[in-house]
């Protein structure tokens, strides 16, 4: 099994409370990093072991402390699994100690290689990772034999340090902290053992790996860096396979995972409140037939059966596991090449990238995949591929794409879809509609928006940089859900904390692009009207729906309250409500409406029905009842976003006054400004909002006459319904 | 359509719920979708192409078939009906209407009937609905109103109803006024209940002319263009099955949400799901004795009192580093919760930046909704057009849902592409990838390679080109779908056997080497020495151990007291072998009367910390 080991190594000496005001101390900020690195290990529930070493403590505890030489250093804890106890630790026992033992730092690293050496098992990596300003002082004689003694346990260093590494361009090597500088201690400067120090951490990573070894330092800031202890993670398991084109061609393949949505092993438990034990819950499931007395089933009597549309076809687990779908096996096998052009991005389907390396340690294997992979590349061609895990696994269909990096050939194999996963929807064209198309102005906004919000941008250099990588940025549901857990764990009884800072701005559009984009998003503001469609659930009181002026008289809200009681009543008393009456129609209708048993359409023509025969009385009483009912008609109509019938209707209402001698009853509806639906209020209503207006403030009957209807079959439909 | 993988999601896979289950809420709000097949029986439709091509009543009877079939397999909850017009002999709720026959009403779909509409296809086909249904005069006003009652006998809501036409004939009644007036007054009758009225019309010789009548009948398309009215007719069965399936299938947004462009400037944009992985459904469980679906209730009890549990009794619990660490139910929800669901811009980058591997989940797509917040459209439209022509994408934080965790997403300019035939192959919007997270992307130990020469590689160049095809994304079925349901189509309909499934996705491997010919060989003397055999295993280190019996395989139980000890104080026994942890109790004499691991264990456990 593989498994590694790792020493956290933390200066704990007083040197290590010194910060200037405001900032926050190098040893608050390493204690940090360390309860994030064992939280991060303990949430992972890696089998990896890790041991804690303090150097700069008041007391010394460590296996070589009969020698004179190693005082001040405390092995907090052995190798071992890392649990909450080391976690609780860490919070309430690990303090800032008064010490500060020359040259206790080389030694301490002494110490570790020799703790790393007492486990019991079999490691295959180890690691040690130094947290401290190094501020205490150093002797370099021994640096040869402590790098002698790394090299030959094959044991890695890490370092964090409160500044960064190079100076000048404020940023480590590999150090993407795109937050730029404001590494505490960078501006005060360094002091000179600081800078000694330094220039021994260089010299030993130097040694130990001459070309990568910088990129091993980091800053304590970089919190969010902590995804850098990439190397504790365990391995990906290999997929052996054979890639096969045709029946005479193989060649030996192995798989890797290399990209898929990690989840969180474990799963929310229930467990009592009271006794927080799971055991004391217990979760049930009866089963019942669907009748009135929900007849209880025994499980014994349950057969499984599957639905085929309406049918549900009795299918017993038995004939399923016989007539289902077998096949070979394992299996990667090539239906043919096809250009990369036509597997299009958006097509790709499963939730994993696997890529396919050489068989190992078969040098001819990797020639044969060198050659397929550099044949597809040349000829920008794709493998459509039929992929099988194992026996038990479905078959998938799926496309494996050559991939030549600098160090590395590989094929990568991306699920496609089949005929049955895909939807084919059809979408209006936003080109051929006037009503979307961007005038030039309103495009070179948006424009200028994309030039100002660019997230790659080109250096002096002419080298590209990407200043917000999504691909090194943690997982953020896990750091909140063990920062919450970690919390809890610690501080039981306390409320849940807030998000961390840092997590949170991760989250946030870069500060640089943030301001650069000011002003290109104030001219996009300027270019377009972007109006919030009013919900027509929001829509309660009639006031609103009308547009009413806010300074109507308080009576006449009271009036509309009253209504909306009224409707309320009508609640209860609805079930007896089967066609549009006389004594109230404007609530029959709009119960009716809610019923849904009539179709809108046929509720209206009731309605109408109820108004033409109220205003043929020419009274004002029920000139009163007919405002009501056209009302609910306004009202209902906008709410089912339906306004054709209702404009159509007011429009004839408009016409047929001369004739019908209802002059006194438009007069009130203009004053209660009940006009045409406008499509700032339904979509789709072929009324524009002045029209709407116009149609009420105009007023000259002869010209509303004169208006031409807008279509005549609609008038016709129209009469027809009134008529009915 | 978008709902039916929500039911059968397994109910602890939260994550993956995320498609489907919205859709799966609104349908239970807005009832059930309908279609009706209105499908001409006149003689004209049964007049078959030059060369024995299918005649054009065929082809509607295989896409009708298709459309049955999938509805069943992708949502069974729909309704459908057919009914021809022009027919001979009549058929319909009390005989109201003259030669309109109502073949199946509107229902859910089912084996039956799918059987039935096979019994249309093909010579036998055209015979028997020659007895059947007969040839007769038409009036497509009464077939109209037909399918009007249809559709007003249903008790059920119905959220969208569509009629599809299917004819050869520009002019049903021969230019008769009255008949073809009554035709479109029962049209727009129907377009004001809210049907959805779409013509699919058919090759006849001299083209078809839509303005002559039918552009009266049928309802606007949703957008102001006039593609609706200039499709050419349909010929071949792959354009009328795709036209059909275009209609067919109504979209549903997954989410309704705000893309922020930042400082409070909203676009409304709605999330459709355009490629759901398609399962087996799960079973549904019946009543052995007379085979209806039960239900299943779930109740929470104290396992001492037997008393039900309120959620204000009951806690959420995970068990990490030893240490049980409890939340109450809305805590859980709370650390869950980031933000509000929407898309916020984070910025652009060039489309380069977009890796081929940074994949974790199908895409979903992005259109503009207008009816949310006015002038979306517009935005959204020049946004699109801008991207795609500066060649970028835009980067998003993307909260799909309510309590849903942050994901980042690159939203991918996509244009409007229409076939030869005006078909929609490509609507315009913007393709939501996924982005992976750094927990997502592992760290692969790369293995040396070894570099082909450019001798070997242009052997495999000429292996590749030999096999060249073009892909489409449709072309493969799921051969495990297909069989299930298969199988349960024969069980359905008392048949025999199930109807063979031809596995589309298994490599045609006498096809492909008689293609290849002698170059398999060429190339395998280019790159394997002459004893080298790939489908061996790769070094006989196995073997020996293999051939040495079982006996040599028992593990040596050689581990010291002391470093069980060590092991018990360090919590790390479990990195033990059972073997050699049963060894220990002998060891220390503890009894167990557990076999498993962890009985071993705790066994240990508690003797030895204590």
């Amino acid at each position: 099994m593989a498994k590694s080991a790792l020493i956290l190594c933390m200066d704990v000496g007083f040197n290590m409370s010194n910060s200037g005001p405001g900032e926050e101390s190098p040893f608050d900020q390493a204690k940090r990093v360390i309860q994030k690195f064992v939280q991060r290990q303990v949430f992972a529930e890696t089998k990896d072991e890790l041991a804690l070493v303090l150097f700069g403590t008041d007391s010394t505890k460590n296996p070589l402390d009969n020698d004179d030489q190693y005082q001040n250093i405390t092995v907090h804890r052995n190798l071992m699994v890392p649990d909450f106890k080391l976690l609780e630790e860490i919070e309430n026992q690990i303090h800032p100690e008064s010490q500060q033992a020359d040259c206790i730092f080389d030694i301490a690293l002494n110490v570790c290689v020799l703790v790393e050496n007492t486990t019991i098992h079999k490691l295959d990596r180890r690691n040690i990772v130094l947290l401290t300003d190094l501020n205490s002082p150093v002797s370099s004689d021994n640096l040869d034999v402590i790098i002698e003694n790394l090299k030959q346990a094959d044991i890695t260093l890490q370092f964090f340090l409160p500044f960064p590494a190079e100076e000048g361009d404020g940023e480590a090597p590999g150090d993407q902290d795109r937050r730029g500088p404001g590494h505490p201690g960078t501006g005060k400067g360094l002091s000179e053992e600081q800078k000694e120090g330094l220039d021994m951490v260089k010299h030993i990573m130097l040694t130990l790996d001459e070309e990568e070894g910088l990129e091993q330092i980091y800053t304590f800031s970089a919190i969010e860096q902590l995804c850098m202890f990439k190397r504790i993670e365990r391995r990906p398991m290999a997929w052996p396979c054979q890639l096969t084109i045709g029946s005479a061609l193989s060649i030996r393949i192995v798989g890797y995972k290399a990209v898929t949505e990690e989840k969180l092993k474990k799963s929310w438990k229930t467990v009592d409140a009271q006794t927080n034990q799971k055991d004391d819950v217990k979760r049930e499931t009866v089963y019942c037939l669907d009748d009135d007395n929900e007849t209880e089933v025994q499980k014994e009597d349950i057969i499984q059966g599957f639905r085929y549309g309406s049918d549900i076809v009795p299918f017993s687990k038995v004939d399923q596991e016989q007539m289902k779908y077998t096949h070979d096996g394992k299996c990667f096998a090539v239906l043919g090449f096809t250009k990369q052009s036509s597997v299009q991005r958006h097509r790709f389907m499963g939730t994993q990238v696997i890529k396919i390396f050489p068989g190992k340690d078969d040098e001819h294997a990797a020639v044969a995949l060198s050659a397929l992979i550099q044949a597809l590349h040349e000829l920008q061609m794709v493998a459509i591929v039929r992929y099988a895990y194992d026996r038990r696994s479905n078959p998938q269909v799926g496309a494996a794409f050559p991939c030549i990096k600098q160090d590395h050939e590989c094929l990568m194999y991306v699920q496609l879809p089949f005929m049955e996963d895909l939807r084919h929807f059809t979408f209006p064209s936003l080109e051929n509609n006037s009503k979307f198309t961007p005038s030039d102005e309103q495009l070179s906004a948006v424009d200028s928006l994309i030039d100002s919000m660019m997230l790659v941008e080109e250096d002096e250099d002419g080298k590209q940089k990407d200043i917000f990588k999504v691909h090194d940025i943690p997982n953020p549901a896990f750091q909140r859900l063990f920062q919450c857990l970690h919390h809890r764990a610690v501080n039981p009884g306390t409320p849940l904390p807030a998000m961390e800072s840092w997590l949170k701005a991760t989250l946030e559009c870069p500060e640089v692009i943030r301001e650069r984009c000011q002003s290109a998003l104030g001219e996009i503001k300027n270019k377009f009207t972007l109006t919030q469609v009013e919900k027509k659930k929001k829509l309660k009181t009639s006031a609103q729906i009308f547009g009413k002026d806010s300074d109507e008289p308080e009576a006449k809200k009271a009036k509309e309250d009253e209504a909306d009681e009224e409707f309320n009543l009508a609640d209860i008393a609805e079930g007896s409500v089967t066609s549009v009456g006389s004594v109230d129609p404007a609530r029959d209708f709009r119960t009716l409406i809610r019923q849904k048993t009539l179709t809108f359409e046929e509720v209206c023509k009731q309605l109408t029905h109820r108004i033409e025969q109220l205003l043929g009385n020419k009274s004002t009483d029920y000139y009163m009842k007919s405002i009501t009912c056209v009302e609910a008609f306004r009202e209902q109509s906008v709410k089912l976003g339906n306004a054709d019938l209702y404009n159509s209707y007011l429009q004839l209402l408009k016409s047929s006054i001369p004739t019908q001698g209802l002059e006194s009853f438009w007069e009130l509806l203009v004053q209660d400004g009940v006009t045409l639906i406008s499509e700032d209020e339904v979509e789709g209503s072929t009324v524009t909002r002045n029209e709407a207006r116009q149609f009420l403030v105009t007023e000259r009957i002869e010209e509303a006459a004169a208006h031409p209807a807008e279509d005549p079959g609609d008038v016709d439909d129209l009469v027809r319904i009134v008529l009915l | 359509m978008a709902d039916w993988t929500s039911y059968y999601r397994n109910e602890d896979e939260e994550e993956e719920q995320e498609d489907g289950e919205q859709s799966a809420g609104e349908e239970r709000l807005t009832g059930r979708d309908s279609l009706v097949f209105l499908v001409d029986a006149s003689k004209e439709m049964f007049i078959k192409g030059e060369d024995g091509a299918p005649s054009n009543f065929d082809m509607t009877m295989q896409v009708v078939r298709t459309v049955y079939t999938s509805k069943i397999i992708s949502s069974h909850r729909d309704l459908i009906a057919l009914v021809f017009y022009g027919t001979e002999h009549s058929k319909n709720p009390n005989d109201t209407f003259k030669h309109v026959y109502v073949y199946h009403d509107l229902d859910e779909p089912g084996a039956k009937r799918v059987q039935d509409v096979d019994a249309l296809r093909g010579e036998k086909g055209a015979k028997l609905a020659a007895e059947t249904l007969g040839c007769g005069p038409s009036s497509l006003g009464d077939a109209l109103w037909c399918c009007a009652n249809l559709y007003s006998d249903i008790k059920l809501r119905l959220s969208h109803k569509r009629l599809m036409i299917f004819t050869c004939r520009e002019q049903p009644h021969g230019g008769d006024n009255v008949k073809d007036r009554q035709a479109r007054t029962k049209a727009s009758d129907l377009k004001e209940t809210g049907v959805v009225i779409d013509l699919i019309h058919l090759m006849k010789p001299g083209g078809f002319d839509v303005s002559l009548f039918f552009r009266d009948i049928v309802s606007p398309p949703e957008d102001e263009s006039e593609l609706g009215l200039q499709l050419e007719p349909c010929e071949k069965l792959d354009d009328l099955q795709k036209r059909v399936r275009a209609k067919e299938q109504k979209k549903r947004a997954t989410a309704r949400i705000n893309l922020c462009l930042g400082d409070g400037l909203n676009v409304a944009v709605g999330l459709y799901a355009t490629a759901v992985t398609a399962r087996k459904p799960p079973p549904v469980k019946l009543y052995r004795e007379s085979n209806e679906a039960v239900r299943s209730k779930t109740r929470t009890f104290h396992t001492q009192t037997g008393s039900l549990l309120l959620p204000s009794e009951i806690k959420k619990a995970q068990t990490y580093g030893k240490k049980q660490i409890e939340m109450e139910k809305d805590e859980v929800d709370f650390i869950k919760k980031f933000d509000d669901p929407g898309l916020v811009l984070m910025g652009f980058k060039p489309m380069e930046k977009l890796k081929l591997h940074h994949h974790i989940k199908p895409s979903v797509f992005l259109y503009p909704e207008e009816g949310e917040i006015k002038g979306s459209a517009c935005l959204f439209s020049a946004l699109l057009k801008k991207c795609s022509e500066k060649n970028v994408y835009a980067l998003c934080r993307c909260i799909a849902r309510r309590n849903n965790p942050p994901r980042f997403v690159a939203l991918v300019p996509q244009n409007e592409e229409v076939d030869d035939a005006k078909v929609q192959i490509n609507p315009p919007g913007f393709n939501v990838i996924y982005l992976p997270y750094a927990d997502d992307v592992r760290t692969l130990d790369l293995p040396r390679c070894t570099s082909a020469s450019q001798e070997q590689v242009d052997k495999m160049k000429d292996i590749v080109t030999k096999l060249r095809f073009k892909y489409k994304s449709d072309a493969f079925e799921n051969p495990v779908i297909q069989k299930h349901y298969r199988n349960l189509e024969a069980l359905a309909l008392d048949m025999m056997a199930p109807e063979e499934v031809e596995d589309l996705i298994m490599p045609k491997v006498e096809q492909i080497d008689r293609r290849l010919g002698s170059l398999v060989d060429e190339f395998k003397n280019l790159v394997y020495p002459a004893n080298y055999n790939p489908e061996s295993k790769p070094a006989a280190k196995r073997k020996t151990a293999d051939s040495g019996g079982g006996a040599e395989k028992k593990p040596k139980v050689e581990v010291s007291m002391d470093q069980i000890k060590v092991h018990v104080q360090n919590g790390t026994l479990g990195k033990l072998t059972v073997p050699v942890l049963k060894e220990a109790c002998k060891q220390f004499g503890v009894r167990t009367t557990g076999t498993k691991k962890q009985e071993l264990i705790d066994a240990l456990m508690d003797q030895l910390s204590s």
